[in-house]
């Protein structure tokens, strides 16, 4: 069986309904979306209302809880001024314009789904907040698929999708307990071949390109397919202006870069919890 | 018993003491002339009419010779002066200047010094306004459309950076976020209390990215320039300013990282002692 | 050369803390450092003995260095110094009226105390905290997993991370270990990577107060890298010939 797995679709109407329609040609027969439906973009209810009416399993993303819960971004997020103040203007548009059932239904979504051998979270498993950026060390990777109990684990957030493979983990332990034990005892821990998929995002890309990235995924032979979908991102554009956000996120979404900048330090560990 | 013979010499044959540079924008005058300022040993004054109050060149040619002395718009008889007491004077006229905007104090400073007109102009122009009124052309390898450019520039003396923001700042004016650039140069002060300067003209792939050679400013805000010229078509000013403001530290910010980085620097002084 | 006295949980009990500061005035060579890693209260009126204790130490003694534990995390949630936890782990562990205990039983001042203190601390590539590096109320044990430990002690750059949330005493050693990484792009790249591991520690410093009659702490040399677990015997039952 084919799954399509889809994130991080901020506001960008557009951009969904040409990924939904790839995904309907790719003859995957179930969706699953990990959050970040609203935010930046010009259609946040519109978003929503669509993935709500189809039925999506959902996890709820970092700017759903910060709607939800009101604006309370740790440092993960904005490393700067610049992005800092643009986040703000965009949340702000967005409580502005989304509708209240459109809250509830965000404040509603689960932060982990877990289905068979697979697990699916916005950022990680610890927090929405936390990014797994694909040099995350090897062996906190691998801690975040464990404590899922997934084999695959799918991930969004960064925005930027990848495959990685975490293989061969192997650590010798010595284990003393009390003073009464003075050698201690010797372990060996193996750990199975893990995945981490991220899927990239529908509405904001950061690649360098304004396409939509979403993953398909075959449960039968077990392979990941990344996919980059061109959709008419000027309409989105058009858009941005007409309805008041900063135009500056025009250009931005033309050129393929995140509308505020991201902090990008892999080894940044987040102490927000989920 | 030989007796020496003195000649009349004229002016002409007296070693150059003012020097006016004109030429198209971005094609160097500036970087020409603190290549001759680096090797003049006698004082050196430097007038640029109509820096106005975005003195982005005079701040770093003092930056790097903090002994040349820097002359403004209505200080032409102090310049005047100088030159008398035996000064080399260098004279740039920017871009968006009338050439002969420069004449009325070029005429005056001929009449008893050697004076000499260098104009930087493209390689392929044979034939131009500088050419007319340079007495030396320098052809330069030049790319640039020049046509109909507009100038935006503005000083934020005052407003500190941190480097994210202005990295993504200049990132959007230099690509073309607020209209088609082809020049802009800035000086910029970091919540580190550096000050940059910064420098992009078209076609050249990276912008220039130096460190000013002034004092660590690390009390509450600059009161040294700072500021922003840009050249090119289409710009929208208005958006440039708002992200300049969206990008610079409120006060509470600034003194906090000015107090985290003294207390460091006065740790590893003790340690060091 | 630093030699640090570890110890966690003293629980409001004075006696038992008496007894390990003997025990540390024993030590050859001396302890230099006075580490206490939270939990230095409960719910009960001897909570405020305890604190006066640990805040007036007497001539001669160590200055004890206090991060907060469990015990305090549910102080300054009571206070709402930090936000609440749902379910709501004082209420979970010892009952609803535990809470009006702890309003009554501890101090404004000693709330003030409290809510000053430290998360944990970080000396060389040691950290020293109550629960661990995520939160004060996580407890690490010698069965949690390797991988958790590896966040945890990557989570401060340290190397060395001492803990007390467990009551245990352990030294759980990563020796060594490795890890084949394989990152697939978006543009077709692959990139492979092999992930090493060596000689990180997690040591569960013990506990003073809980156990009647027994206190286990830990003596750590910076300098040689060697762990000791003290167990001290006290009250009735000490010396010879009584179990």
């Amino acid at each position: 069986m084919k799954i399509a797995v889809m994130s991080c679709i901020h506001g960008n109407y557009e951009a969904l309904d040409t990924v939904l329609r790839d995904i309907d040609h790719q003859k995957a027969e179930k969706i699953f979306c990990l959050g970040d439906l609203v935010g930046y973009g010009p259609f946040p209810s519109s978003v929503v209302e669509m993935v709500r009416s189809l039925d999506i399993p959902t996890t709820q993303g970092c700017w759903d809880e910060d709607i939800v819960e009101g604006l309370n971004s740790c440092e993960c997020s904005y490393p700067s001024m610049l992005a800092e103040k643009r986040g703000r203007l965009a949340h702000e548009w967005t409580n502005e314009h989304i509708y209240p059932e459109t809250k509830e239904y965000l404040a509603a979504l689960p932060k982990v789904i877990k289905e068979d051998n697979l697990a699916f979270v916005h950022g990680s498993p610890q927090s929405q907040h936390e990014y797994l950026l694909p040099e995350l060390d090897g062996f906190i990777a691998l801690e975040r698929v464990l404590s899922t109990g997934a084999d695959t684990l799918f991930c969004g957030h960064t925005h930027v999708p990848y495959v990685r493979t975490l293989d061969a983990g192997h650590l010798r332990l010595m284990v003393r307990t009390g003073a009464e034990v003075p050698e201690g005892e010797m372990r060996e821990f193996n750990a199975p071949l893990k995945r981490i998929v991220n899927v990239g995002s529908v509405g904001e890309p950061r690649h360098g390109r304004p396409n939509a990235t979403y993953v398909i995924y075959d449960t039968d032979r077990d392979r990941v397919t990344l996919r980059e979908v061109e959709y008419d991102y000027q309409k989105t554009c058009a858009a941005i202006i007409e309805r008041g956000l900063p135009a500056i996120f025009a250009w931005r979404l033309a050129k393929g870069l995140e509308f505020a900048e991201r902090a990008d330090d892999a080894s940044h560990l987040c102490e927000r919890g989920v | 018993m030989s007796m020496s013979v003195v000649t009349e010499t004229s002016q002409k044959d007296l070693p150059v003491q003012v020097w006016a540079i004109a030429g198209a924008v971005g094609i160097g005058k500036t970087g020409w002339i603190l290549q001759q300022i680096e090797q003049i040993s006698a004082p050196v004054v430097y007038f640029c009419p109509s820096a106005g109050n975005v003195p982005i060149d005079l701040t770093c040619l003092t930056a790097e010779f903090p002994h040349v002395q820097i002359f403004c718009d209505g200080q032409e008889l102090e310049l005047i002066e100088k030159v008398e007491q035996g000064a080399i004077a260098f004279i740039e006229l920017g871009f968006h200047l009338d050439l002969r905007s420069g004449d009325m104090l070029l005429d005056t400073l001929a009449d008893r010094h050697a004076c000499k007109r260098i104009a930087l102009v493209p390689s392929e122009l044979t034939s131009s306004e500088w050419h007319d009124w340079a007495d030396e052309v320098i052809e330069v390898k030049y790319d640039i459309g020049f046509q109909d450019l507009q100038i935006w520039r503005s000083p934020f003396t005052g407003q500190v950076f941190d480097p994210s923001s202005l990295n993504v700042l200049w990132y959007e004016i230099t690509q073309g976020a607020y209209g088609e650039v082809t020049r802009a140069k800035g000086i910029f002060d970091l919540f580190d209390g550096r000050a940059f300067y910064l420098d992009f003209v078209v076609g050249k792939e990276d912008s220039l990215y130096l460190p000013l050679d002034l004092p660590l400013w690390l009390d509450g805000r600059p009161d040294r320039f700072s500021g922003l010229e840009v050249v090119g078509r289409n710009l929208d000013g208005k958006a440039i300013a708002q992200c300049i403001i969206d990008c610079c530290l409120s006060e509470e910010i600034l003194l906090h990282y000015q107090n985290q980085i003294k207390q460091s620097r006065q740790q590893s002084s003790q340690v060091a002692a | 050369m630093s030699h640090w006295a570890i110890l966690s949980g003293i629980e409001a009990n004075l006696t038992a803390y008496e007894a390990v500061l003997e025990d540390i005035k024993r030590q050859v060579p001396k302890v230099t450092e006075l580490y206490i890693l939270g939990d230095v209260i409960n719910a009960s009126p001897a909570s405020e003995k305890i604190v006066q204790r640990i805040r007036n130490p007497r001539i001669g003694e160590l200055v004890p260095q206090v991060c907060k534990g469990w015990w305090e995390e549910q102080v300054l949630m009571l206070h709402g110094f930090v936000p609440d936890i749902e379910p709501n782990p004082l209420a979970e562990k010892y009952g609803v009226a535990a809470a009006k205990s702890l309003w009554d039983n501890i101090s404004k001042e000693t709330v003030a105390w409290i809510s000053n203190l430290h998360f944990a601390f970080m000396e060389f590539d040691c950290l020293l905290v109550h629960g661990s590096s995520l939160s004060v109320l996580e407890e690490l044990t010698p069965e949690s997993s390797p991988l958790l430990f590896l966040d945890r002690i990557a989570r401060s750059n340290a190397n060395r991370l001492f803990c007390g949330r467990s009551g245990q005493t352990f030294r759980y050693q990563i020796k060594d270990g490795s890890l084949s990484s394989n990152v697939l792009t978006l543009d077709g790249e692959e990139v492979s990577q092999t992930y090493n591991t060596s000689d990180r520690l997690a040591i569960g410093v013990g506990n003073v107060g809980s156990t009647p009659n027994m206190a286990t702490y830990t003596i750590y040399s910076p300098n040689t890298d060697l762990v000791k677990f003290q167990t001290v015997r006290y009250g009735r039952s000490k010396g010879f010939g009584k179990t």
